[in-house]
């Protein structure tokens, strides 16, 4: 075997220069037998699946020592994580036997197995041996390889909380003998699928995903989480007032689609179907035949062919960026320069965007679902304000180390003032537009016309306190944004980062007082109503005085402090 | 003589490490100036300094005689800088880079404009401009980050490892700006660990090595009676007659 292993090694070497060694060698076999050198290692046939799973347990104990922040936050995640395995475990146990039970399990496992096809492509980085390129020079046969990286994948929290799942929802489906036995099969063939699935989702998409595309993307999945969540809120509660009957007919679909088709072959046993529970259980194990082959034709694919880095780009000439009409009604000077290029960042940094498009859709989503469900108040408009108004906080943390080009350019407070003025004005080209009209479609939502200056008002003023205070702590509080991976704060800042931003938003609260003092007096006074249209014009000009003196503050600290600033933001 | 760059006393440490240990420099104008030393030598920590992007513990630092910390209106203005290790705006394309900077100068726009395209084609990134330049290559960033450095016509330039990881065409495209630069009676400080670059080139060294300079000059008078500039430092830095192979004998072919 070791013979054969190097002269196959040979021919697929040569049709991928400069990959090196390829996935056509013996297990295991470590020698490079040159003619007139010595052998340096002994070629060794065992399995290398122990190998590959101790390397996950090293990778994830050395992950675990080399910060005691990480490991609490490891230790608390999997504490929550098993907490909330065991609730749902005892929940499922608990539907046994409940008329609608399957049409719970089932839907919840198809659920699952989406969650395990996405997450590959959000957190590229999550599992260092789910990138096969890492292990391209070693020489490992595709088939040995795959089953090694598959045990290794059914190492950590995850699958342990999709075990509780399969079992729970196996437990709450299954009566009878022969359901008995075909769940014993069915839970282990699932958590297969789902594992193989992720795997072969990573591997399809390791191009895209190690390309800087792939990594764009990878950022917005905290968008992805945070929307999703106020999605899966709202459908929760819908369902609770509509039932569970409603989700009989989708369970009767995904019944046939795997990994969901395992339990649903438990479930068709339970009503003695067997033929049935035969067919779909078959489903779900030709569904991880196909996906290993999938994925082990991907992984040699992958190994034998030169990695996306290494390739010139091939997209053609990149498209001409003329200036947009937007350049030309900005002012001149460094004012429209400084504007022009926060804005173009916006769009482009996906830092950047991620943070813009999340603050936008939370800022919208709070304000009108609260509405639409009839809890809301049209007070709650002004999170809209305050979650956009955060952008102003860390300005020179979001241009990384590149705020060398803007240091070298302040040479006085006056430049300071008109570089954070030009920042805060970029935001307001968004933000101003864009709280009026969460304000209004709230209000609208809620039928309480009279209110709107009075909100509108308090909106405006919040902007002004968060702009002041988050040009202060730009200054005063800047920290690095890592430009790789889904992390906002450098490691070791983010002591400073939250003490910045919540510390911020809480003067911000403190200096709208007078205008929220103002709202009160106007509520809860005989013929204040009369006067709450005064907030409007009082809350715009309070907030743009704040601003103003906030700007004020922080120009001379930044002028004074540039190479500290630059520091600061260099650590990423 | 005067001097584009005087250094007087100039400290900075890092924790318990010390990266420059008290360097005093008087750099003559319209010079090309090596900084050369080996990696840690406190190149970039110095650089740094001296182009106000780093606070110095100690010593002062003047640039064409306005000081660096005290008068850093008289200074920016004169300086182009173009650092290692920190980072363009990338997600502007190589012509918005230079749009940007340009204004950012108080440069007027149509000026800027005229200036970039100039520089692009010079560099040989016409081709190139409209690309992020987070999508360009080592050599590309080197040439866009000069091209910004060099857009203001500045008295002196600073550039940290110009040369490093550039390959041989686009070198020698960056060479040819630098020296007609100087030929305009413009400075050029740059620091770099390749000794033949610094030895064609150069016509003033500086040789650092731990936090301190070895030995300053002229060229002929640092190189000595040296064959090369390479020996010249490897005796001033004392790495001499460390006989690397001695133990490494089992890679074979003995030591030479």
């Amino acid at each position: 075997m070791t013979a054969a292993g190097s002269a196959g090694g040979g021919t697929a070497g040569e049709g991928a220069p400069g990959t090196g060694q390829v996935a056509d060698q013996g297990p295991g076999l470590v020698s490079g037998q040159g003619p007139g050198r010595v052998p340096v290692s002994r070629p060794v046939a065992q399995d290398v699946t122990p190998v590959v799973v101790r390397l996950k347990l090293s990778l994830l104990r050395n992950g675990l020592r080399q910060s005691g922040g990480r490991r609490a936050a490891w230790i608390g995640s999997a504490v929550a994580v098993l907490l909330f395995s065991a609730l749902q475990l005892l929940g499922l146990v608990a539907l046994r036997g409940n008329a609608h039970a399957e049409s719970v399990a089932v839907p919840l496992v198809a659920v699952l197995a989406v969650g395990w096809a996405v997450m590959p492509l959000f957190f590229p980085g999550g599992d260092e041996t789910l990138d096969p390129t890492r292990l391209v020079m070693l020489p490992l046969r595709p088939r040995p390889l795959v089953r090694a990286l598959l045990v290794a994948s059914l190492v950590g929290i995850g699958p342990v909380f999709t075990l509780c799942v399969l079992v729970g929802s196996v437990v709450a489906v299954a009566h009878g003998g022969t359901a008995y036995v075909l769940s014993v099969l069915a839970v282990p063939l699932a958590l297969l699928v789902c594992v193989a699935l992720a795997r072969a989702v990573a591997a399809a998409n390791l191009r895209l995903l190690s390309s800087r595309k792939g990594r764009d993307l990878a950022v917005l999945s905290g968008l992805v989480v945070a929307v999703g969540a106020q999605v899966v809120n709202f459908g929760a509660q819908r369902l609770g007032s509509g039932g569970l009957g409603q989700l009989d007919g989708p369970a009767e679909v995904l019944g046939w689609i795997p990994p969901a088709s395992a339990i649903g072959a438990v479930h068709s046993a339970s009503e003695g179907s067997y033929g049935t529970a035969v067919l779909q259980l078959a489903l779900s194990a030709a569904a991880l035949a196909g996906l290993l082959a999938l994925w082990s034709r991907h992984l040699t694919r992958l190994m034998t062919s030169p990695d996306g880095s290494t390739l010139p780009s091939a997209q053609g000439a990149a498209k001409e960026r003329t200036s947009t009409g937007l350049a030309r009604l900005l002012p001149g000077g460094r004012t429209g320069t400084v504007m022009e290029r926060s804005l173009r960042y916006v769009w482009r940094d996906p830092k950047t965007k991620a943070a813009w498009v999340t603050s936008l859709a939370i800022g919208l989503i709070v304000p009108v679902f609260n509405a639409l469900q009839g809890t809301g108040s049209i007070y709650f408009s002004c999170f809209a304000a305050g979650m956009l108004g955060v952008q102003m906080y860390n300005q020179f943390g979001q241009d990384t180390s590149a705020f060398w080009m803007v240091a070298l350019t302040i040479s006085s407070t006056r430049d300071a003032y008109v570089e954070l003025r030009a920042r805060a004005l970029a935001l307001l080209v968004i933000t101003l537009p864009y709280a009026t009209l969460v304000t209004v479609v709230t209000t609208a939502l809620i039928g309480d016309w009279p209110k709107l200056p009075e909100v509108l008002g308090m909106s405006f003023a919040l902007l002004g306190a968060m702009l002041a205070t988050g040009a202060w702590t730009s200054a005063r509080f800047p920290y690095s944004i890592p430009q790789e991976g889904y992390k906002n704060v450098a490691p070791g800042q983010s002591g400073l980062a939250a003490a910045a931003v919540v510390g911020g938003m809480v003067s911000a609260a403190l200096l709208c007082a007078p205008v929220i003092a103002l709202a009160i007096w106007a509520n809860v006074s005989a013929g204040g109503d009369e006067w709450s249209w005064v907030l409007l014009p009082v809350g715009a000009v309070y907030g743009g005085m704040i601003t103003v003196a906030g700007l004020r503050l922080a120009a001379p600290r930044t002028a004074r402090q540039l190479p500290e600033i630059l520091a600061a933001v260099s650590k990423g | 003589m005067t001097s584009a760059v005087s250094v007087r006393g100039l400290w900075k440490r890092f924790g318990q490490q010390v990266a420059v240990a008290g360097i005093d420099l008087e750099l003559p104008a319209g010079k090309f100036i090596g900084l050369v030393g080996p990696n840690g030598a406190g190149k970039t920590t110095t650089l740094s300094m001296v182009t106000g992007l780093l606070r110095p513990d100690q010593g002062s630092v003047s640039v064409v005689g306005h000081d660096v910390w005290r008068d850093p209106v008289a200074v920016k203005a004169r300086i182009g800088v173009l650092p290692e290790g920190l980072r363009l705006f990338e997600r502007l394309s190589g012509r918005e880079l230079l749009a940007y900077s340009g204004r950012l100068r108080g440069l007027p726009g149509g000026e800027v404009d005229r200036r970039a395209s100039q520089l692009l084609d010079v560099l040989d990134l016409a081709g190139a401009q409209h690309k992020l330049v987070v999508d360009y290559s080592t050599g590309m960033r080197k040439k866009i980050g000069l091209a910004a450095a060099l857009l203001h016509n500045p008295e002196v330039l600073f550039l940290d490892e110009p040369f490093e990881g550039v390959d041989p065409v686009s070198a020698q495209t960056i060479r040819g700006v630098l020296e007609r630069y100087t030929g305009s009676g413009a400075t050029v400080v740059f620091s770099s660990h390749v000794m033949e670059l610094v030895e064609s080139l150069c016509d003033w060294v500086a040789v650092m090595a731990a936090g301190r300079i070895r030995a300053h000059g002229p060229l002929d008078e640092v190189r000595g009676a040296a064959p090369s500039l390479q020996r010249a430092f490897l005796e001033l830095v004392g790495a001499q007659g460390q006989d690397a192979g001695a133990n490494l004998d089992w890679l074979g072919g003995g030591a030479r």
